[in-house]
This record gives structure tokens, sequence and C-alpha cells, in this order.
């Protein structure tokens, strides 16, 4: 909505802008039109032209010097003197149009300064006593007949200005206000919509009023985008099926893989050297089928169709039972698992999902394994440091060298990255127990252990 | 050996695959059982439930005509023989599936024979155990029906909480349990700050069933993970 505002805001901002210069466009032209009408003064001031033109000859005949002829051709004009006792015509110019009076009393001389002569407009001057009146051609001129104004009005006339100045903008204002108004209220939905877009798919304008057109669109692009999210998801979730479905079929195969290698290996009639082989085959059947069962987990959880049950879970007593579990498998005590407990053992509780937790430390547990066939010694602990719960899983084996601990640092995702995937063929279990670290909102951390072996720490927060 | 009756236990497994079939059978024949019997599909495994009464199921999940979680009902209703799932079904979904019915346990494919092997014998030895209910120890014999000790002929009367003790570390007797799982078996749903108390109850245990309490041969600890009860007639 700020957009909107934005909008209101440039759109006064205009408006006023345009008043102000509209008011000042009308000033000027007012301005150029009235100097011209300036120009009409030369009615009057002919008259004083033609009366200082005009001579007595001394007996008692006048004549009007080429000057004053000059201005009546140009105007077209008659002129006529009155007698200022008599009130006749002393002298008249020659082109005096017929029913002109010959004797003017003081009121039709009055009248005529004021308006018209037979509808010929008149100005006058004065020559001597005497009176020059000049006669226009008809509708020349307009003359205002009762030129008095009140003058209250003239003193009080810019206040009167403003008031109308006021009173029209705010007329204008308003109805500007309507109009608007009407046209934000059919952007507004189309705005909205477009605001929407980027964060939900779910977006529909109402095909209607003004910018229909806009809606489609809208409407269009948001069902364009919601196809594409849909076709995404079907594809990421068919890989992930294809994923879990291949991982199930290997099952059972692997299963007799897994099975009578065991009984070779365990058979005591043959060869030691044919059971040593066979062990070989069910380790390594063994770490196909712990890759099976990250890979599965891994694509489900990166293409998020892994559900999550959220559970306040005790570490201490899921990390035991998941060493234990470990414990009662390994008969031959080949790997030992050293409790190490701490004092900020207690109050080790996070939210989170028991199995999948389970499952990262179980890979921790097999990592060490893997990568220590001849067997070697595990210490696990819980604690807790304020708001993070930590399980540190370390061996005293063989340990990896500063380059490899760096690789795992720095390993990008298996689904993300579709370079090297050549060179990713180890610890894929490690990312696993990375991407379940990050699932709770937590990390995972590598380094070399105190005994030279290797060392992880899970970090999760815990709850209060 | 006290666990032959175990090995004349007859066991029925349901699999849709014959390869897999030959090859559970041969772990578990080599491991002693004796009477095994196989089906492909779930009529077949149930006419053998109606005919030949097992008295321990291996089922797998997914089978030709119709699955495992509900031929386990239908067996339900005429039979309460303990029955371990077998699948490959991994997800935690179909494990909640699977153990919610009431089964005995859920094991995923692949597997290894011997963990096959000791949950097979785990659940047998829970189900059927001697008619006199009775334990032997290295110094001494548990009598479950009466809570008590018998130990150079002398009767030894265990409180309610050894007894409760006791029934948890046999049922997983060889096995590692954990000090949470002990804690919870005794005092219920939120066992922490417990550890202690179990710890004393753990010492007069052994002050009742130890030849010498302060060097433990039946109750082993597993330092800071849980305790082991280790039994006469298991290897």
């Amino acid at each position: 909505m700020k957009s909107i505002l934005k909008l209101i805001k440039r759109f006064i901002v205009t408006m006023l802008f345009s008043l102000v210069l509209l008011l000042f466009l009308n000033f000027f032209l007012l301005l150029l039109i009235s100097y011209k009408q300036a120009a009409n003064h030369g009615a009057w001031s002919s008259a004083d032209t033609v009366a200082s033109a005009l001579t007595e000859n001394g007996d008692g005949t006048y004549r009007l010097s080429a000057q004053g002829e000059d201005i009546l051709s140009r105007t077209n004009a008659w002129a006529i003197l009155v007698d200022n006792e008599t009130g006749y015509i002393l002298w008249n110019s020659s082109n005096l149009p017929e029913g002109i009076p010959t004797q003017y009393s003081a009121a039709s001389i009055a009248m005529a300064v004021r308006g018209y002569i037979n509808d010929y407009p008149i100005t006058t001057s004065g020559y001597g006593d005497d009176l020059i009146m000049l006669g226009f051609p008809k509708k020349s001129y307009w003359k205002l007949i009762s030129n008095t104004f009140d003058y209250d009005f003239i003193r009080n006339f810019p206040k009167t200005v403003l008031l109308f100045l006021s009173c029209n903008l705010i007329l204008i204002f308003f109805v500007y206000m309507v109009v608007t108004s009407g046209v934000l209220r059919s952007v507004k939905p189309v705005i909205q919509g477009i605001e929407a877009l980027p964060a939900e798919r779910d977006v529909y304008v109402k095909e209607k009023g003004l910018l229909s057109d806009l809606a489609v669109s809208i409407n269009k692009a948001a069902e364009k985008l919601r196809n594409q999210d849909y076709q995404l998801q079907k594809k990421e979730t068919a890989r992930a099926n294809c994923i879990a479905g291949v991982s199930h079929d290997i099952r059972t195969p692997l299963s007799m893989v897994l099975g009578y290698a065991s009984q070779i290996e365990e058979n005591r009639d043959l060869p030691e050297r044919e059971r040593k082989k066979a062990r070989i085959i069910r380790q390594q059947s063994l770490r196909m089928k712990n890759l099976v069962n990250d890979l599965n987990l891994a694509s489900k959880l990166e293409y998020n169709v892994q559900p999550l049950h959220m559970d306040t879970v005790n570490l201490v007593s899921l990390v035991r039972q998941t060493a234990v579990d470990f414990l009662n498998l390994d008969l031959e005590g080949k790997y030992p698992i050293e409790w190490v407990a701490g004092e900020d053992m207690q109050n080790c509780c996070a939210k989170a999902d028991k199995g999948l937790l389970k499952r990262a430390v179980s890979n921790l547990i097999t990592n060490s394994q893997v990568h220590n066939p001849d067997g070697c010694t595990l210490f696990m602990s819980v604690g807790r440091t304020e708001k993070m719960c930590r399980i540190v899983v370390e061996d005293n084996g063989t340990g990896v060298t500063d380059e490899e601990l760096e690789k795992i640092r720095k390993a990008p995702h298996y689904m993300v990255c579709d370079r090297e995937t050549g060179n990713q063929r180890h610890g894929l279990g490690l990312m696993l127990v990375r991407q379940i670290a990050e699932v709770h909102g937590g990390d995972m951390e590598v380094s070399h252990g105190k005994a030279g072996g290797f060392r992880v720490v899970i970090r999760v927060p815990g709850t209060e | 050996m006290a666990n032959d009756h175990l090995k004349r236990k007859r066991i029925l497994l349901v699999d849709d695959e014959p390869e897999l079939l030959d090859m559970v059978v041969s772990i578990l024949q080599e491991e002693g059982y004796l009477q095994i019997k196989t089906a492909k599909n779930t009529a077949e495994a149930l006419a053998a439930c109606r005919e030949w009464n097992p008295e321990f199921g291996i089922f797998d999940v997914m089978l030709p005509d119709g699955d495992g979680f509900s031929l386990f009902q239908k067996v339900r209703e005429f039979s309460d023989f303990p029955i371990l799932f077998l699948t490959a079904r991994g997800e935690d979904e179909d494990k909640f599936t699977g153990l919610g019915l009431g089964a005995d346990d859920y094991m995923v494919k692949p597997f290894l024979p011997r963990e096959l092997i000791l949950r097979v014998h785990v659940i047998l030895k829970r189900s059927y155990r001697n008619e006199s209910n009775l334990v032997y120890l290295k110094a001494c014999a548990l009598d479950f029906d009466r809570a008590e000790i018998i130990r150079n002929g002398e009767h030894i009367a265990l409180t309610a909480k050894e007894f409760e003790l006791l029934q948890v570390l046999s049922r997983n007797a060889g096995r590692i349990v954990t000090i949470d799982m002990l804690c919870e078996a005794v005092w219920g749903d939120n066992p922490f700050g417990y550890e202690n108390s179990l710890m004393a109850h753990i010492r007069r245990i052994r002050e009742k069933i130890e030849e010498n309490p302060s060097r433990p041969e039946s109750l082993l600890t597993v330092k800071g993970l849980g305790y082991k009860l280790l039994m006469e007639d298991v290897r």
C-alpha cells in the first residue's frame, strides 16, 4: 500500500503545480489582452486631438488641420462642435450622417457623453467653453452607460478574488478526489495483487472495473506461477519417489548378499582366506545399505517430503539408547563406547524428531566403524551451553587429515552439486547428519578428536 | 541346553521372494531351529496358520495378494503367537503401523543375520519362558512368580522396584538396557534425576544375587550407559 500513498502524493503535487501554472498563464493572457485594450483609449484621445486640430478662422468659421482630418478618416468618425451658450452646432465634419440633431440641451449632452447619439458611440473633448463630440461608426465601441462602482466592492476586490480562487480550488480538489478515489478503488486490488505475487500464489483479482485487463493479466501470471510451482513440486516429488523406490527395491537383493556373506563368513569349515573375502562382501554390503538409507532420507529432506515429528526429546536418553543399540550388536567388542558424563548433562531436552536425531547419531557411530575396520573406542557425551544442546561423538581411530577435514566442512550438498559428483563418494552419511542438524535449526562441526581420531559435534537448540 | 525348547518352536516365514525365504530358512536352521515352514502369500500363510498352528511368525509386508499388516490382523483373530515384521519398507510411518498393530518387532531389510537371530531369540524367550518361570543366574535363581531369589536353598524376597528392574533386565538378558529405560520402567514417564536411586537399587539387587557384590558377575555395569544381566542359559 505504500506505493498507492506515494501515487496519491504525486498526483496531488502534480495537480497543485498545474493549478499554479494555470493561474500564471491566465494572468499573463489577461495582461496581454488588456494591454491591447488599452489602445482603445484612442477614442477619447482622438477627440482631444481633433479639438486641438480645430482652429477658428475669426469669421465664425472653423478649419480642421490635416492631422485632424487624418484621424477622422482613419477612424471613420464624424465630429461636431457644440456652442456652450446656444447648444447649436458651430462646426461639423463633412461626413456628418443624416439625422444627427443640430441643437443640444444640457440633458441631451449629458446623455450623449454617457452613451450614444443615434447609436453612434460618442467621445468628447473641450474646445474652450464649447464641446467637441466625435461620433464613431455604430458597433465600433460599446459604452458603459452607468459607469459607477460601489467603492467597497473595489476595495474588497482582492479579497473577493481570493475567495473566488479558493472556492474554485476546493471545487477542483473535490472533483479530483472523487475521480481519483474511483480510479484508486479499481487500482487498489490490482496493486495488492501484484504486491502479493512474489510471496503467495493464491492471488486472484476481480476482473471488472476500469483495470479489468490488468486484473486478467495478473490472474494469468498467478496461475502460471502456480502451475510452475506445481510442476516443480511434482518433479521434486517424482525424484524423491524415484530414489525411495530404488532404495526400497534394492533392500531385498541386498538382504541376500548380506545374509549369505555373513553365513559364509561364520562357516568355520571354510578356509580363513575365503571367510575373509566373505567378510569384505558383508562389510561392503553394509556400506551399501547405509548409503541407500542415507540417500533416501537425504533426498526426502532436500525435497521437503520428509514429515517431521517434532517432540520434546531427552537427548541423554536418546544418545544412550543409540549407543546401547550398537553395543548390543557388537558381539566381538571391537567398538566399545565410553560414555563421557559431564556436569551439564541435566536438562538436555530439545524439540526434535526423535527418529531423525537417532539416525544422525547412528550415522556418526557407523561412520567411525566404517573408517576404522580394525576397531576403535568411541567417546560419546551430551551437554548444554545456554541455548544449545550438543551431542559429541568422538573416536580414537585413524582420524582424518587437515585437508580432508576442510573438504568435509566445505563440501556442498550432493543434491545441489552437479559437478565433481564423482569425488563425493565419501561423507554422504556425514552430510546427512549436517542436514538433520540444520532441519532442527542447529549445526554440525567436525574436528580432530582429543585422542587423535575424528570428532563430530551436533548442536541443536534446547528447550527451556 | 536350557534353550532347547525354544529351538523346537514352529516358525512360519512369509515372503514373496523364494530366494530370501531359502536364505532365512538356512540362517534359522544353522542356528538350530528345527521346525520351519514357508509361505509365499497371505493365502498360503493363513492356511498354514490354521493347519500347522505356528508358534512364531516372520512376516514380510508387501505380498502379492495383500499386505502383511492385514495378514497380521487376520491371524490375530484366532491366534496370538509372536510375530516379527521383516520388510523392505523402512519408513517411520510403516514401523509405527507395524508396531502399533501389536507386532513384537519390526526389522528393515537389508538385515544382518545375527541381528535377526538375536531378535528372534529375545522374542521367543520372552514369549515362551520356562513354565516354572525360573531364571538361572551364576550364583542364584530368580523366581518371577513369587518375586524372590533362591540362593543356596535360601529364599530372599525382592522389593517391588527390585522385581520390576530384574524383569526389564531379564527380558533383555544379554543386552544392555539404558539407565533411562530402567528409570522409566520403575518411575514412569518422567524419569529424570532418579539415576542415584537406580544405583542404590542396583547395589541392593547385587547384594541379593551376586556372590561378591563388589565384583558382579551377573548384573554388569556399562559405565554411563546402562546395565546388562547375564543369564546362565545365554551363550
